[in-house]
């Protein structure tokens, strides 16, 4: 176990503030200078069930949340059942004294207390927080200001609330936990605001989606800031009507971008093969859950790799990506908009539900991102799929003088639908050798991460990598890990030195998908697939037991 | 026909087709519209699959030949980008009753600012005649050898009660009548639904029947439900419009006189709002 480490970890029924609670614990590390991981446990539902927040913190990085927490707040009995055996050595459970019979630890009427005030589920959480603060130390005054702060709405009830719990816990957990300071307050974001925010760097005009977990927090954060950014933010009917109206944005000259899961990428597929064909430049952020079908709402899974490596009917250049932090989710976000604009195709930025709604420090720094634009054309006749030597045709928007004609059916130049054999051929030729320029300015991209200089190979993509990554700190092994970010084109030319090895592949799914596509890409024969599958994200202690042991 | 309107593509309509009609009519449309103040430059056509959609290789204007059923989201996009382009969805019965009927109904209730010319010839034509979603019932076709089991929807009681603010029908054997209906389309503010009835004259030949039966409106019902009744109508086919209200575009709804393209934020105010949010966060 690392030595700064340490968790917070807040259970309750949907509708006590779990997650806000968790936030709000979050902040109060990241103001402190420290890294933080927050995960959120929820289900499909929202009243009742069971969820919890798990806050973990280290005075260096850290890119996972850990189950074993330093102070645990049970706001239920399901709670206080279910993680009052996950503690960390000298860690303590508090729990609500009004629904746990009994119980070991320290029982507080969070209940009663929280009767006095209007909305007593909802304020269930503030309790939570004033635990925590009473446990870092902070006096009562500094707890009720803070919470004040972070729970604007009904802030004096808040206040008071904070204040009877904080006078409960006083003499049992005042100061209890010393945490150092870390070097810097970052902000700390979810996967879906980093990729909110780097769409919008690199100049997002529109976004269109259909809600769905869990990308249906992108869609909020957007629509929330739609006025502030000049960004054109619509829910339509269906996410056939989203992927089809975001290619009619983009046809008229505004940078779109869709966003969904497994179940509406499928309904998107024959938009993606339209925006193969006619050329139009569209970027679909994939959250993936676990499937099939409406599988299992809001947990995690990397089943999607090969599915969004082949969607879209017929033959096409796309771009598969996966971010492998939320930082990178951000700077993946606003690279990918660009290229989609300079080559005119579609891509699918792969994220998990754990990389999409966790939320964690972040280094984040937009200066160096790109500003998405395509090629314009020269003066002369327009011809909308003019056959140039990289493929790439120019792109006129209306209103123009020239006619501009994008066309779903096989096409000539100007865009009028051809059946003769040589345009067909042509044509696939001259969407291909965009496929190929495309390599070109992916070789000038960073396209793989490598971490570590020398011990055991690890392969690793999207969220997993973050899983990974935590796992060897717990472990304080050596190891190479490679992340490609590119999923599609492979970036063969950064992975040649791997050609043939074996290494240890984690990912979370059932079959190993990404270990098939190393073996058919790579020609590697991995020495071991450490697989997870079953809804929830690795944790990086029993991650690393794992590795220990095939290493 | 050529003229600076017509591309060089082949016309492969089936002679005395009624899309000929509708595509004269567009033609002329245009230039009334032109002599309104609306550039050509500035009408974007959009098209679904089907015979209709040919319409989209022969009319020479900017456009987006969509997918089946599709092109009714494909022109709420474009109008959503930049408000400014009059957008003319030119749809089959079967692409939109059928495949598409979700984003026809939508673009009716949010009031879309766009115009949907529908060529209503009451079959799939391209695929060989197959009954669609307007096909008479007992309509014998290669999917219904023994005639249609299923009731035709009436498009015109469908797109009022869906909440179309224009509504109207014409007839590509008026091509004067067709035209004058879709200048009427195209300057209502909102969404314009115009069904056009349209002869197969392969696998659904109307001429006779429309020619009996066609008859034009005197003057607009005051209200939804006189025009529904007026759309009820068997004896006689009554074209003209059928009903015109006001309500906002959606567009202006969404986001007032914002304008995505020509109020498009610079990069450097981007990066300090963005800047803005990371500190609050």
């Amino acid at each position: 176990m690392r030595e700064d480490l340490f968790t917070f970890l807040v259970g309750g029924e949907a509708g006590h503030g779990v997650k806000k609670a968790g936030s709000v614990a979050a902040g109060i590390f990241a103001r402190m200078g420290r890294g933080v991981f927050q995960m959120d446990d929820y289900q499909s539902l929202i009243r009742g069930g069971h969820n919890f927040s798990v806050v973990s913190t280290a005075a260096g990085e850290i890119s996972s949340h850990y189950l074993k927490a330093n102070l645990t707040v049970a706001l239920d009995a399901r709670s206080y059942q279910m993680h009052r055996k996950h503690l960390a050595e000298d860690g303590i459970v508090v729990f609500n004294a009004d629904a746990v019979e009994g119980g070991e630890g320290v029982g507080l009427p969070m209940t009663a207390e929280a009767r006095k005030f209007s909305h007593p589920e909802l304020i269930l959480g503030v309790g939570a927080v004033a635990v925590l603060a009473c446990g870092l130390g902070w006096d009562k005054d500094k707890t009720g200001q803070f919470v004040g702060e972070a729970y604007p709405g009904g802030a004096e009830s808040n206040i008071a609330y904070a204040g009877r719990i904080y006078e409960l816990a006083e003499s049992k957990l005042k100061g209890r936990f010393e945490l150092t300071a870390g070097e810097r307050r970052r902000p700390v974001l979810s996967g879906n605001q980093a990729i909110g925010l780097g769409a919008l760097a690199a100049g997002l005009d529109a976004y269109f989606a259909y809600p769905m977990t869990p990308a249906s927090p992108l869609l909020h954060f957007l629509a929330e800031r739609a006025e502030e950014f000049g960004l054109a933010v619509m829910h339509p009917e269906s996410e056939v009507a989203v992927a089809n109206m975001a290619i009619g944005a983009a046809a008229a000259g505004a940078r779109a971008m869709v966003g969904t899961s497994g179940g509406g990428l499928a309904l998107m597929d024959e938009a993606l093969s339209l925006a193969g064909m006619t050329e139009t430049p569209l970027l679909c952020i994939l959250g993936s859950r676990p499937g099939p079908a409406t599988g299992v709402p809001t947990y995690t899974e990397q089943g999607d790799l090969k599915f969004a490596l082949h969607k879209g009917h017929g033959e096409f250049p796309r771009i598969v990506a996966a971010p492998g932090s939320i930082g990178e989710a951000g700077r993946l976000a606003a690279e990918l908009l660009d290229l989609v604009w300079r080559f005119q195709t579609p891509a699918i930025m792969i994220t998990e539900k754990h990389l999409a709604e966790s939320r964690m420090t972040v280094e984040l720094d937009f200066k160096e991102a790109p500003w998405a634009e395509a090629v314009r054309p020269q003066e002369g006749e327009y011809r909308r799929y003019r056959d140039t030597e990289d493929g790439i045709s120019p792109v006129l928007f209306p209103p123009s003088g020239q006619v501009i004609k994008w066309n779903s059916y096989e096409h000539d130049e100007q865009g009028i639908t051809t059946e003769k054999a040589e345009i067909i051929a042509r044509m696939h030729d001259k969407r291909f050798r965009k496929g190929e320029s495309l390599v070109r300015q992916m070789k000038e991209l960073r396209t793989v991460n490598v971490y570590g200089q020398s011990g055991p190979l690890i392969f690793t993509y999207g969220s997993s990598t973050m899983s990974v990554l935590e796992a060897l700190r717990v472990l304080k092994t050596d190891a190479r890990v490679v992340q490609p970010i590119y999923l599609e084109p492979l970036p063969v030319w950064d992975l040649e030195k791997y050609l043939g090895s074996a290494p240890i592949v984690v990912e979370q799914s059932r079959t190993g998908q990404f270990a098939s596509l190393l073996r058919e890409k790579l020609d590697m024969e991995p020495a071991t697939v450490i697989r997870r599958y079953d809804g929830r994200p690795f944790e990086p202690d029993k991650l690393a037991r794992k590795i220990e042991e095939v290493i | 026909m050529t003229d600076e309107l017509t591309t060089a593509a082949e016309v492969t309509w089936c002679p005395g087709c009624g899309n000929f009609g509708i595509l004269n009519a567009f033609k002329k449309a245009i230039r009334r519209l032109e002599k309104t103040g609306l550039g050509r430059d500035r009408i974007f056509m959009t098209a679904g699959i089907g015979q209709h959609a040919k319409i989209f290789d022969y009319a020479n204007i900017s456009g987006f030949y969509g997918l089946h059923g599709r092109s009714m989201a494909t022109a709420q996009g474009v109008k959503l980008a930049n408000p400014d382009l009059t957008v003319i969805d030119f749809v089959g019965d079967g692409d939109a009753m059928g495949e598409g009927l979700e984003h026809l109904l939508f673009a009716a209730k949010r009031n879309a600012d766009i115009t949907v010319v529908m060529h209503d010839n009451g079959i799939y034509a391209l695929t060989t005649g197959q009954r669609s979603p307007l096909s008479e019932k007992g309509y014998r076709g290669p999917s219904t050898p023994r005639g249609s089991e299923e009731e035709p929807f009436n498009p015109l009681t469908l797109l009022l009660e869906a909440g179309a603010t224009f509504v109207a029908r014409s007839y590509s054997g008026n091509i004067d009548h067709l035209a004058e209906m879709m200048v009427q389309a195209v300057q209502h503010p909102g969404f314009s639904f115009l069904d056009v009835l349209q002869v197969c004259v392969t696998f659904n030949n109307k001429y006779d029947l429309y020619n009996e039966k066609v008859e034009i409106i005197d003057g607009i019902p005051d209200s939804r439900e006189k025009a529904a009744a007026l759309a009820r109508k068997t004896n006689t086919l009554p074209i003209g419009i059928f009903y015109r209200a006001e309500r906002p575009p959606h567009h202006e709804a969404l986001y007032g006189s914002h304008h995505p393209l020509n109020k498009r934020l610079s990069r450097k105010n981007r990066l300090e709002k963005i800047r803005q949010v990371l500190r609050s966060m």
